[in-house]
């Protein structure tokens, strides 16, 4: 069996069970095309009758989209009666199967599920085939919503009585995302607010700065964080309720004032601690334990070679050279006295820690030394005492002697968490009811740096025309311009240059060859693009897109079909590519006020590019 | 919910509802014993935090974690069988429903053309033209239940009070679609368009627009360059307003409405979200007058949901005949058979 259904089997089964019309949403506009292929291939034909319906409502579309008339599938959808739908196709084209698809003459409509908002015909089954859909790059599941807003489709007013949404399984499908999204309720939307530059230059054109902060406060999005902070308050007042047995004490601020006294003991008894490892006569004498120093151990005297750590043992240890040339280790804490006397030794990084020849010679100093030595005085610091730690503690903080003591000792953790608590959640709160305000600030300080706003935040000379752009990517074009990129440019260049950063696909294809104008002036524009890239990303660019309106603009013989036949690209996203470059081109129209030339050039390019196909639609 | 708080609750969960949460979040999340399976939940997904524990919620919502229907019905290859009622016998261990399940014929029952009647307006939609006339209202019912007649009707009314109505869109496709019905209805000489470099009849008392161009408008007009009669508006009508949750373009809804005159009252007309009360409270928090909410979840015509296997065979998707609401897994036992089998045959394909 196959791991889905074949598509003439799927609409024969519909048919037989009489569930057409039907929508199926396939997961990709090759698979659509797939399904169309595999109905031309078969042998399906539907009644003549209902072949001359068809024709007669492609006839009558035509008189106004003249680009039907000649599109590749016509006839395989006059015969077979089904038809895809998806972005690939031309507008008019889609305008027409959803015509005929309203008019009850199709059986059935591949589209993806991708465009389920810009599918705006309904029939009386929808088929779902997967629980998936790719976003950016990646399979997502369906979110409940999107479910419904595909079975919602099913079931046309008036026409029938019910509606059908009837699951055909393919691999990776996954059953409980469909059913979730048939029974569930639909998700909770979000609001998406971002500060844009074009939105801040109107918005201090019209407004002064004062007043900005009450409008970004009318936004859903401050409605939202603003309900979330209310949420966050409310939690801050059982806190705060909770902290009520935790008030005032005999010092106001007890829980700081015992945080700080905790500390301090701590560290005290740390370092008490660690002091008590060594005794202070130890400690004193370390330091005159130098190699060459003649030190005095129980019954014999010797010479110190070295003084190091054992790293198995915590207590310092010293390497002795004894009377009679032997070399032994042991503990600093077993010499017992030190003497005024020393030797030169000349130090080795090995056993026996210092020259052949200096070994000699101490050896023969170990054996030769006096009977008395003046003893070396070693004055020792008397360490603090542990009551005298206290003492100090007494001092400085009044914790040890107060009354309250053991209740603060009691109750510090319990209430120092509380503290914490209300601390983050009037951060929290403060940053929800000031977030939307900084992101405008923060954008506001570029524009000044860039020079489109003076330090007061007035529009200067340059905002006042660069709010006219509002599109993606303003602050390039804007720049663009300002760099004057674009003076003496021709109508195709600029149609080129603006359909590469209008375009944010990555879908690859082969394009014609790119003009060796446009290309160096694409270079400058990458150049800045990636100048600007801190503040705006940068669009991707493509040289290959440019060439295709550069083309279409700069050859006005060119017809749509020549044009398809020199890329691998969909109609449908030609169409769309300089549908966008037409917005593009358009919105530097407006800067007909200060940049003549340039609006000229652009005007000129929109008429260059309004022919054919992308005359038919408004 | 902090991460501990969410570790905790995990930990207090089924290992079958563990297993449930993380289909489609863990790859192989059935090799994973509950120790790890909630580790790996916490792990995958640090950024849809509040998406799992929504998931989590409503799993924890439904009374019985049932056990999952495929592993149990998947079996090693053989003879599968067929008959509907030996295989429910075969799960002892499932709760057996109180009612019995619906059968095809009754699925398919009532196919067909209703009786060409009057139209009559639901009750929902008289109600949405009336308050229209006080304040905004945002209209959020299914897809296909008649929408467009509110803004018809709240056209019309507007039209007839000498009112500038304009209509928006998100996709310039929508736009040139409305602008043919709507010059059906009204009359070409009564319907604009206006696109970024072309106006078609801007004097129209109804205009079509994208929602960017008529922020722009509304973005000119602020600043005193105005060229379209915005003292005149009456009422601006924000088709597909989901979309005020995109991504990229969300923005651009939010701008139109806080910008939007405040003599025109809006019609906010939206697909079923989940929070509709929260926009109705945004605009009747930034608004001069309440807004007025109209929910609900019917349908005009009824749907049904079938499950239709690669072998042609039909059957219903859920026990009952209508799609049932808010309770998860209440399968047709034929659709889940069907199902199992074929995960079975696309999983471990037969080798001949």
């Amino acid at each position: 069996m196959p791991p889905s259904i074949h598509p003439v089997d799927l609409i024969n089964a519909l048919r037989s069970k009489h569930l057409t019309p039907a929508i199926v949403f396939l997961t990709s506009r090759r698979a659509c095309d797939d399904a169309m292929q595999a109905f031309e291939r078969s042998q399906v034909a539907i009644p003549p009758a209902r072949q001359d319906a068809i024709a007669a409502v492609l006839t009558e579309l035509v008189a106004q989209y003249p680009s039907i008339a000649e599109h590749p599938l016509q006839s395989v959808v006059q015969r077979v009666g089904v038809a895809a739908h998806h972005a690939g196709h031309l507008p008019s084209w889609k305008i027409a199967i959803e015509e005929l698809m309203r008019q009850g003459c199709l059986d059935a409509v591949f589209a993806t599920t991708t465009l389920a908002a810009g599918v705006d015909f309904p029939a009386r089954t929808v088929v779902i085939t997967q629980s998936s859909v790719r976003k950016s790059r990646d399979f997502t599941d369906l979110a409940i919503s999107e479910v419904q807003q595909l079975a919602g489709r099913a079931g046309r007013r008036g026409k029938d009585l019910v509606g059908f949404a009837v699951l055909t399984p393919s691999p990776y499908i996954d059953l409980s995302v469909i059913t979730k999204g048939l029974t569930g309720q639909p998700e909770a939307i979000d609001s998406q607010f971002v500060i844009s530059y074009p939105m801040i230059l109107n918005l201090l054109k019209a407004h002064p700065l004062d007043q900005i902060q009450a409008i970004l406060a009318k936004s859903f999005a401050q409605f939202q964080l603003n309900s979330r902070a209310e949420i966050l308050e409310n939690k801050l007042d059982t806190l705060h309720v909770q902290m009520e047995p935790y008030g005032p004490r005999v010092c106001t601020d007890w829980i700081a004032q015992w945080q700080v006294f905790d500390h301090a003991r701590k560290q005290k008894a740390h370092r008490i601690q660690v002091k008590r490892h060594e005794s202070p006569e130890l400690t004193a004498r370390l330091q005159f334990l130098t190699p060459g120093r003649v030190v005095g151990v129980p019954k014999a005297r010797g010479i110190v070679l070295r003084q190091y750590r054992s790293k198995g043992q915590k207590q310092p240890m010293v390497t002795l050279l004894r009377p009679g040339g032997a070399v032994t280790e042991c503990p600093a804490g077993t010499v017992t006295q030190v003497f005024d006397k020393t030797f030169e030794v000349t130090e080795a990084p090995v056993y026996p820690w210092c020259t052949p020849g200096c070994l000699d010679e101490l050896t023969h100093q170990a054996n030769d030394l006096p009977v008395r030595m003046p003893a070396l005085p070693i004055l020792v610091q008397e360490e603090p005492e542990e009551s005298q730690i206290v003492q100090t503690l007494n001092d400085e903080f009044p914790c040890p002697t107060c009354p309250s003591r053991p209740a603060c000792q009691k109750d510090h953790a319990g209430a120092l968490k509380l503290r914490q608590e209300v601390h983050r959640n009037q951060k929290m709160i403060q940053a929800l009811h000031t977030g939307l305000w900084h992101r405008f600030q923060s954008r506001t300080e570029i524009l000044q740096q860039l020079g489109y706003l003076t330090p007061t935040c007035q529009l200067t000379e340059i905002g006042e025309w660069a709010r006219l752009i509002r599109i993606d990517h303003s602050l390039l074009i804007t720049e663009l311009i300002r760099a004057e990129a674009f003076s003496g440019i021709e109508p195709q260049v600029l149609a080129g240059i603006m359909s590469s950063i209008a375009h944010d696909d990555d879908r690859p294809g082969a394009f014609p060859r790119i003009s060796p104008g446009l290309a160096s002036l694409l270079g400058q524009v990458r150049h800045l693009a990636e100048s600007l890239e801190p503040h705006e990303d940068p669009p991707l660019l493509r040289a290959d897109i440019a060439a295709v309106s550069e083309r279409w603009i700069g050859d006005p013989n060119l017809t749509w079909i020549g044009l398809c036949r020199l890329t691998t690209m969909a109609e449908g996203d030609i169409y769309r590519l300089l549908a966008r470059t037409l917005e593009f081109l358009s919105q530097i129209h407006t800067l007909r006020g200060t940049h003549p030339g340039l609006a000229d050039c652009a005007s000129r390019a929109i008429k260059a590019l309004r022919r054919g196909v992308l005359e038919e639609l408004p | 919910m902090t991460t501990e708080e969410l570790e905790k609750l995990l930990d207090e969960q089924p290992v079958s509802r563990l297993h449930r949460l993380a289909r489609g979040r863990i790859h192989r999340h059935f090799r994973l014993g509950k120790r790890r399976l909630v580790e790996a939940l916490l792990r995958c997904t640090p950024e849809n935090r509040p998406g799992l524990e929504s998931d989590l919620h409503a799993l924890m919502q439904e009374p019985l974690p049932a056990p999952p229907v495929v592993a149990k019905e998947r079996r090693p290859a053989g003879p599968l069988p067929t008959r509907p009622g030996s295989q429910r016998n075969a799960h002892p261990g499932h709760a057996e429903p109180t009612e019995p399940a619906t059968d095809l014929a009754s699925f398919l029952e009532g196919i067909g053309v209703p009786a060409p009647h009057p139209f009559v307006p639901d009750a929902w939609q008289e109600e949405a033209v009336a308050h229209l006339a006080s304040g905004d209202v945002i209209v959020s019912v299914p897809t296909g239940s008649g929408k467009t007649y509110v803004a018809l009707e709240a056209t019309r009314r507007a039209i007839a009070a000498d009112r500038t109505v304009i209509y928006t869109s998100p996709l310039k496709a929508l736009s040139n679609t409305k602008f043919t019905e709507f010059s059906r209805l009204f009359g070409p000489d009564k319907v604009g368009i206006l696109t970024g470099d072309r106006k078609d009849n801007a004097q129209a008392p109804l205009l079509i627009m994208t929602t960017e161009i008529l922020r722009n408008l509304l973005y000119d007009a602020a600043s005193g360059e105005i060229d379209v009669r915005l003292d005149t508006l009456g009422l601006v009508i924000m088709d597909e307003s989901q979309y005020i949750a995109d991504p990229e373009r969300g923005v651009v809804w939010e701008e139109t409405i806080i910008f939007c005159p405040a003599q025109a009252k809006l019609l906010l007309l939206s697909a079923s979200i989940g929070n509709p009360q929260d926009v109705a409270d945004w605009l009747t928090s930034i608004r001069p007058s309440p807004c007025h909410l109209i929910r609900h979840n019917r349908r005009t015509v009824p749907l049904r949901a079938g499950y239709l296997h690669p072998n042609g065979k039909l059957s219903p998707l859920f026990r009952s005949v209508s799609i049932p609401h808010g309770q998860g897994g209440a399968l047709h036992p034929e659709a889940k058979r069907l199902f199992a089998q074929y995960e079975e045959e696309t999983i471990r394909p037969r080798s001949h």
